[in-house]
This record gives C-alpha cells, sequence and structure tokens, in this order.
C-alpha cells in the first residue's frame, strides 16, 4: 500500500469542476484509491463522495493506494494534486 | 483626460477585438471578460493615463478608471471595439424607454419616492399616532416629550423635499449633493414656510415677495414643505443642465463652473418659475375642489374622494386645512371635507393591504403592510408612493373605493369638529356621527379592498414569486429507474453546448445543460443526496438503481461563495421526485458576469452503454435523460 498526504493550495479546494477531472483521471488504474480528511475517508472514484467532502484550501488530506498498479497510479496521483489543487 | 486615448490604449492592451467576450462598466470600474487574461498587459495597462488601477477577479479584467470618467472611457470604447453594451441595466433601459411617457413618468416617481420611503414610514405612524393620542388626552399636547416627539414626526415632511431631491438627482444621474442644495432652497428658513401661509393669509399678514427678472413680475418667498412635484421637476431639470455642462465646460475649469452654474441657474428657474407656476396651479386645484363638493346628493363628494389621492401625489393636499378650517369658523359649522379626505386616504390603505396580503413577493409585502398601516391612521404617503402609484391598478381601486365611500360619508350628513386628523383616529372628531363614520370607512374600505384584491397580480418579472405559486402544481412522478426529470424548468441543451469546457467535454459525465427561467432546483428522481457544497452551488444526488447526477448551476459560479443560493436539503436527505433543493438568484449570477447554464450530468455515465437526451424547452419534471438499460455494463476501457 501506498500513501501520501498533500495539503490543498488552490483558493476553491477541490470542487465539482476539478474533482471530476481528478476521478476521471484515476480511472483507468486498477489500485483502489481512498482519500482522507481527518476522520472521514472516501473513494476516490466517487466523485459524488469527493465533493461532499468539502475539502477547502489550507486542508491536508491523505491519499491512500493499493493494488497491482498502486506505485503508479499513486505517483500520478500526488502529481495531478500538485498541478491541479 | 482623453477618455478617447484612453479608451484605445485599453483596446490594444488587451489584445483588441479577438480576446474580448465581453465589456462592461459599473460606477467605477471597466469591467472587461476576455478569452485569455495571459494575453493581457496588466503592467502597462496601470500606466494607461487614467488608468488607476487593474486587477482580475474571477475571469474579469477589472480597470478601475473612477466616477464620471468610466462611462465615457466606456462608450469610447464600445466605439473603437465595435462591440455593444449588452448589461442587463442596459436592456431594461432601452425596455423603458419604450414605454408611453405617463408610464415613465409614474416610473421615475416611484424609483424617486422608494428608496425615502423609510424616511416617511417612520414619519408617517409617529405622526398618526401623535395626533390620535392628542385628541383623546389633549394636555399631552403641553408636554415636552410631545414637543420633541412632534418635530420626529413632522422633520421627514418639512424636509422633505431634501430627500426627495437627493433621491432624484441619483434617479436623474445628477450628483446628489448639488440636489440636495436645490431641495434645501426650496425650504430654505429665509423663505415663509408654506404651512403658514394659509393661517397668516387667515390673519391677513402680507406674505413678503421679491421683484424677479429685474422687475418683470414678484414672487412670494414662500418655501415648498412637504412637496413632491415641483421639486421633482426642479432636480431633473438640474440634472439635465449639470449633464450638459459636463460636455461643454472645459475638464480644467469643470469642478468650479459647472456646480455654481447649475445651481445659480436651477434655484432661480426653480423659485421664479417652476415653482409659483406650481403654486398657481395648486390654488386652481383648491378652488375647483371648493366647486366640486358643493355639488349636492353626494356625488361632489365621490368626485373629491377620487381625486384626493392625485393631489397627494401633486402635494398640494396640506392645504387643505384652509378650506377646513373656513368651514369650522362658521358658528356650529362642521367640517364635511374631512370625511371626504378620511375615505380616500382609507380606500387607498385598503387597496395598499389588498396587494401586502396577496403578493407573494417578499420584498414587496414588508414594504406594503407598514404603508398600509401608516394610511389607516391617515397618513397616505408611503402607501401612494410606494405601492398604488408603482403598480397603478391599486390606486384606481382605492380611488373607486374612495368615491364610494365619500359619497357615503355625505349622504349620511358626516361632519367633524376639528381637522388634521383622518383615518381611524378620525372616529376622536366625528364624535356626533360614530356609526356613520364606520359604515363609511367600511364602504370604503370594501371596494376597495376587494377590487385590488381580484384586479393585483405579481409582474411577471418576480421570478420569485411565481416559482412559490408554482410549486404545488408539480403533478406526482412515478420513477422509472434510469431516467432523469428535468430538476429546472428552462431550456435543455446538450452537454456538449454548455459554455464551459470543462462540462463540454464531459469530463465530469454525460447529460444535458439547462438555461434555466426560474431560479428553483427540484429534485430529478427519488433518491438521495449524496453531496452538497459551502457554496451551495451544487448538488449531488443518487438513485437506488446506482445513478449519479450532479446539478452545477452556473458555470464557475463557485466564486460567488454562495451568495444568490440557498439550500434546502442535506447530504444524506431522502428526497422524492419534485421536492425543492434549491433557489438560486438568476440576476445574481448575471449580474456577477457567469453564465447560468445550469449542468445536469450523469457522473457515472461511463457505467451506462449510452444516453437519449431531451433538448428543447421544458417544464419541471420533464423527463430529460433517459439512460440506456443494459445490465450487462461492457468492462471498462483501460
Amino acid at each position: 500500500m501506498k500513501k501520501f498526504t498533500y495539503t490543498i493550495t488552490d483558493p476553491s479546494g477541490i470542487h465539482a469542476r476539478p474533482a471530476g477531472v481528478l476521478v476521471k483521471a484515476i480511472k483507468p488504474f486498477a489500485s483502489t484509491c481512498t482519500i482522507t480528511k481527518g476522520e472521514k475517508t472516501v473513494d476516490l472514484r466517487k466523485l459524488m463522495q469527493l465533493m461532499g467532502m468539502g475539502i477547502k484550501c489550507g486542508d491536508t488530506v491523505e491519499i491512500k493506494v493499493e493494488g497491482s498498479d498502486e506505485a503508479e497510479a499513486a505517483a500520478y496521483i500526488e502529481n495531478f494534486l500538485k498541478e491541479n489543487f | 483626460m482623453d477618455y478617447r486615448k484612453c479608451a484605445q490604449e485599453i483596446y490594444d492592451l488587451v489584445g483588441q477585438r479577438e480576446n474580448l467576450v465581453s465589456a462592461a462598466h459599473c460606477a467605477t470600474r471597466l469591467r472587461l471578460v476576455t478569452n485569455d487574461n495571459s494575453k493581457v498587459d496588466m503592467k502597462k495597462l496601470e500606466d494607461v493615463d487614467g488608468v488607476k488601477g487593474v486587477f482580475s477577479s474571477n475571469g474579469q479584467l477589472q480597470i478601475i478608471i473612477g466616477t464620471g470618467a468610466v462611462n465615457k472611457v466606456y462608450e469610447e470604447f464600445l466605439d473603437i471595439s465595435g462591440m455593444t453594451a449588452a448589461t442587463k441595466a442596459d436592456v431594461k433601459a432601452a425596455a423603458a424607454a419604450k414605454q408611453p411617457l405617463p408610464f415613465r413618468m409614474i416610473k421615475a416617481l416611484g424609483d424617486v419616492f422608494v428608496p425615502i420611503l423609510p424616511a416617511i414610514v417612520a414619519a408617517g405612524l409617529i405622526m398618526g399616532l401623535l395626533e390620535g393620542m392628542t385628541k383623546i388626552w389633549p394636555d399631552m399636547a403641553n408636554s415636552g416629550t410631545y414637543q420633541i416627539f412632534h418635530l420626529f414626526s413632522n422633520a421627514a415632511f418639512v424636509f422633505l423635499p431634501i430627500l426627495v431631491a437627493v433621491s432624484a438627482a441619483r434617479v436623474f444621474g445628477g450628483n446628489i449633493f448639488l440636489g440636495a442644495v436645490i431641495g434645501m432652497i426650496m425650504v430654505h428658513t429665509d423663505l415663509v414656510n408654506a404651512w403658514s401661509v394659509a393661517s397668516m393669509i387667515e390673519a391677513g399678514e402680507k406674505i413678503p415677495q421679491a421683484s424677479v427678472w429685474f422687475g418683470l413680475y414678484n414672487i412670494n418667498l414662500t418655501g415648498y414643505q412637504g412637496h413632491v412635484i415641483p421639486v421633482i421637476i426642479a432636480v431633473w431639470f438640474m440634472c439635465f443642465l449639470e449633464k450638459k455642462l459636463h460636455e461643454k465646460v472645459p475638464e480644467m475649469i469643470d469642478l468650479f463652473v459647472t456646480p455654481l452654474v447649475t445651481v445659480l441657474v436651477t434655484g432661480y428657474l426653480t423659485l421664479t418659475v417652476f415653482g409659483p407656476i406650481f403654486s398657481t396651479l395648486e390654488e386652481w386645484i383648491l378652488v375647483a375642489v371648493q366647486w366640486i363638493i358643493t355639488i349636492p346628493y353626494g356625488l361632489g363628494a365621490a368626485v373629491a374622494g377620487a381625486i384626493y389621492p392625485l393631489t397627494v401625489v401633486a402635494g398640494v393636499h396640506h392645504m387643505y386645512n384652509t378650506v377646513e378650517a373656513r368651514m369650522l369658523s362658521v358658528p356650529k359649522g362642521y367640517n364635511t371635507w374631512m370625511p371626504i379626505a378620511s375615505s380616500a386616504n382609507f380606500a387607498q390603505g385598503a387597496a395598499c393591504f389588498a396587494v401586502a396580503l396577496k403578493t407573494k413577493n417578499q420584498k414587496f409585502k414588508t414594504l406594503a403592510l407598514p404603508s398600509s398601516l401608516s394610511a389607516f391612521l391617515g397618513i397616505t404617503e408611503p402607501a401612494i408612493f410606494g405601492v398604488n402609484l408603482r403598480l397603478v391598478k391599486p390606486l384606481v381601486c382605492g380611488m373607486i373605493g374612495g368615491a364610494v365611500g365619500a359619497a357615503v360619508g355625505s349622504m349620511l350628513g358626516i361632519g367633524a369638529t376639528a381637522y388634521g386628523v383622518t383615518g381611524l383616529f378620525g372616529f376622536l372628531t366625528c364624535a356626533d356621527f360614530i356609526w356613520q363614520y364606520a359604515i363609511m370607512l367600511a364602504v370604503s374600505f370594501g371596494v376597495s379592498f376587494t377590487l385590488s384584491w381580484f384586479l393585483h397580480r405579481d409582474q411577471t418579472d418576480e421570478g420569485e414569486g411565481e416559482a412559490v405559486a408554482e410549486e404545488p402544481a408539480l403533478p406526482e412522478i412515478t420513477c422509472e429507474p434510469g431516467k432523469v426529470y428535468a430538476p429546472i424548468k428552462g431550456n435543455v441543451i446538450p452537454s456538449a453546448e454548455i459554455p464551459d469546457e470543462t462540462f463540454a467535454a464531459g469530463v465530469l459525465g454525460e447529460g444535458v445543460g439547462i438555461e434555466p427561467e426560474e431560479g428553483v432546483v427540484y429534485a430529478p428522481f427519488d433518491g438521495e443526496i449524496s453531496s452538497t457544497t459551502d457554496t451551495k452551488h451544487a448538488v449531488g444526488i443518487s438513485s437506488p438503481d446506482g445513478m449519479e447526477l450532479l446539478i452545477h448551476v452556473g458555470v464557475n459560479t463557485v466564486a460567488m461563495e454562495g451568495d444568490g443560493f440557498e439550500l434546502f436539503c442535506a447530504e444524506g436527505d431522502q428526497v422524492k421526485a419534485g421536492q425543492k433543493l434549491m433557489t438560486f438568484d438568476i440576476d445574481k449570477i448575471k449580474a456577477a458576469g457567469y453564465s447560468t447554464t445550469t449542468a445536469v450530468l450523469v457522473t457515472n455515465s461511463d457505467d451506462y452503454p449510452g444516453l437519449e437526451i431531451k433538448a428543447g424547452a421544458c417544464e419541471p419534471l420533464n423527463c430529460v435523460i433517459t439512460m440506456k438499460a443494459e445490465e450487462a455494463a461492457e468492462p471498462e476501457k483501460a
């Protein structure tokens, strides 16, 4: 299992549109991906749940990736977050 | 400063026409929407002569230019770029300009009066209560507290010209402080108070006069306390003159020449021409009214009762005290004017009250209720100017009610023993005719309220009111799996046509866009609210059969941070199709410069083999998306 943390710097946080882009982007990976903020953990593939987290600028989230392509997937997600959020 | 040059330089620095989407301006800033803000040379923009600052916010390039200059730069900018002004206000103004003149005048009168209503509602209520109470306890009039309260009650009326002038200057686009000066000139303490004129003539005193226009004629040095129309005329003229001067006078000397000339010319014309013409008209009205009420069989009273509110609009009703005083000066004379005025006032209050009860527009309701209360106590300005005159119909209903009531009052022979109070407190001065007075008020109330109630319709542009009215009319529907029913009334377009790349590209899923006609979002099927956002502009909902739908109101509206949006559901709520989930303010979104096109997207559309949409106009709960239902979903392509 791979995990890392990231602090959101985008002023709007993870809102609908970029969240959709993220969800779409990780579709090809086989690994399960989850995102945790505080005590709440959701499947990174579920747009509704991700939006429901209400992740704002300055929030620190933890990403966990587990599966056959976890290394690739984790690297991809980390890079994506840095570029977009 | 050279507006043309400034506009030209801005135009060049923002990347000319091909980089421009729209242009608008507010009081101080030029607001541009560009295709690509990175093509804009911000540094150089700041150095342009006339530009005080530049920043980019929410995709809008805002160039601070300053009051007075921004509109001129904007006009030049439109001219250079060949763009057309498309702000909502312009469209509205263009629409308004097409209306016939009387409507425009009534609208102007309303626009002037609405902002100052709180002041006259407060004064009107204090005045009504105070006058009533002194009739019950005459001793009260001698107390110091009464005298202080009395000041509060009539300050807004005595200095009404100043309030009206400031508001009118704002409506007609002039400098509000110059407007205030014109208002102050009209009620200057060196002029004889308009309300003292009648008693001065009665007492045989001479009204001071002044010779004007090089001895051409004399004017009475009287003030315009309580007046409305001459003030508005004067300020309208002032604004016209001021604008012309701003155009003609070189900028260097503009600051002292324009205000100086504006005040001198407007002030002189006001006191020597506008005012006297109006005072003469006033006298004629008084003579006419006194003649009318001598017509027997209640007919004269009916006519007087009908036109009474119009004389309130003109501001001459304060002069009726002269008539009433004369009636009472005869031994055993009754004041028969009072019942006419009372009936007319009560009817206006009733018409306003009917609007207050019937309207679905909360803002209007909160205005109409206290206004009608004030009218029942005899002070009708708030009801007439704030509500009835603006809608016209209630004014006419009130006039009819007033006429019928006045006729009844006249036939029952009602007479008052004093003047100054009307409405409910009128009972105190009609002690000899209690039941007759009650009948008269009931008649004028009944006629006016009934007519107004049945004739009043909320105007169509009050979208909120309509939506509330339609809410119960939504049919109950049985939801079929895989179907999405329209959450919003509007025009359905394919999601590829939503004016936003992300939505259009289907990144968040396939679906439709709706160009909303009403700011209400209904649940598009039975399901569970799976997400909401703090900014209240988007709602996610999942159906029991696993469809996930995102309703995202407007494009980029996350930047509005919830302003104009209201949510009626929370995460985890079970909702039924047609339940109200959210309201949003279409005008606010447009005003903020965003598209109102609402994305309705099936976020897990990849799980389905395809979908069918129904484009075109839709009512809430028309089926707009049908997901193709092949259960064996193909394995996801990598």
